[in-house]
């Protein structure tokens, strides 16, 4: 039971935690944001086990995540509303050339982060070739040129 | 131009802006919540700080145990007990309580001279020198979760007693 209720308890804080982080955080990972990623992992891994190494407790673990993980999906298919709660919108930062200062700045992006998107995805050289630019829901931006 | 960007737009992507404000709003207070927590964490809120570090001392002053006021659950702890005796006798102390109950003793120096059980307390026998002062030093384990007593007695007018908070 202690191993049910740790794993549900972790995968509840750590979605929190995440949420908080924001969508952008470990959107493009980095080297150094991968290796963040390997310290939470870590981090968590101790909680998760507690003491108990044992085949079964990190099979009842493993089950718990996935459990709970499909039934998240599975009830954002359902309910509509929950999803966008969970998931959130996407979010557009450049329109028709112009950028979106305000939502820019509450999304965490600069105007370089956006450029290099539109030169990585498009091969954009500047930003009046951009019709839109999207944050989408996982945080990646999606760049749409001017035909 | 920054009431136009809270316009939600309708193409290429629908958006829902108050929503989305939420979202930053609640990521913003998230961040500063974070930092609070971190902030008294460095503080001793979960254990091994300012805010943890405690000690407690008899009535007659004899008796005084330093101890964590807020700890986790699987981590060790130490408790200090120092004891004034007649210097050159042993004195004797007795340990009592949940604390000591449902937490394993993993280390306990010096070795007392003897040590027994008393119904359900410890009984420990130290030897002073000529100062008459005896100390204690254990290593508390536990995987209790919630709130331990413990109490510490050197006779009817020596006692002190304390608890720890164990958080999950």
């Amino acid at each position: 039971m202690d191993s049910i209720l740790r794993a549900a308890g972790m995968y509840v804080a750590l979605m929190l935690l995440f949420r908080v982080a924001g969508r952008r955080s470990l959107a493009d990972l980095t080297t150094f944001d991968f290796v963040l990623l390997l310290i939470i992992g870590e981090a968590t891994q101790q909680a998760l086990l507690g003491e108990d190494f044992s085949f079964t407790n990190a099979m009842l673990v493993i089950a718990t995540l996935i459990v709970l993980d499909v039934g998240l999906s599975l009830a954002k298919l359902n309910s509509k509303p929950l999803a966008r709660l969970l998931d959130g919108h996407a979010t557009l930062v450049v329109e028709n050339g112009r950028f979106l200062h305000h939502r820019m700045r509450r999304a965490r992006l600069t105007e370089d982060d956006i450029l290099e998107s539109a030169r990585d995805s498009q091969g954009i050289e500047n930003i009046e070739q951009v019709k839109f630019a999207i944050v989408e829901r996982n945080g990646k931006i999606s760049i749409i040129p001017v035909e | 131009m920054s009431e136009d960007e809270l316009l939600s737009r309708r193409h290429p992507v629908q958006e829902d802006m108050p929503m989305q404000q939420r979202v930053w709003r609640f990521e913003r207070v998230g961040w500063y919540v974070l930092v609070a927590i971190v902030l008294l964490a460095l503080a001793g809120l979960f254990g091994n700080g300012p805010l943890s570090d405690a000690q407690v001392v008899s009535q007659d002053g004899r008796v005084r145990v330093e101890y964590q006021r807020l700890s986790r659950s699987g981590t060790t702890d130490s408790l200090f007990i120092t004891v004034q005796g007649i210097p050159g006798q042993p004195v004797e102390v007795q340990l009592e309580g949940s604390l000591l109950r449902d937490a394993s003793i993993e280390t306990l120096q010096p070795e007392p001279q003897r040590s027994m059980s008393h119904g359900q307390a410890m009984l420990f026998q130290l030897g002073t020198k000529q100062d008459g002062v005896a100390t204690l030093y254990l290593t508390l384990r536990s995987e209790h979760v919630g709130t331990l007593k413990g109490s510490v007695m050197a006779g009817p007018e020596s006692a002190v007693h304390f608890s720890t908070f164990l958080y999950p």
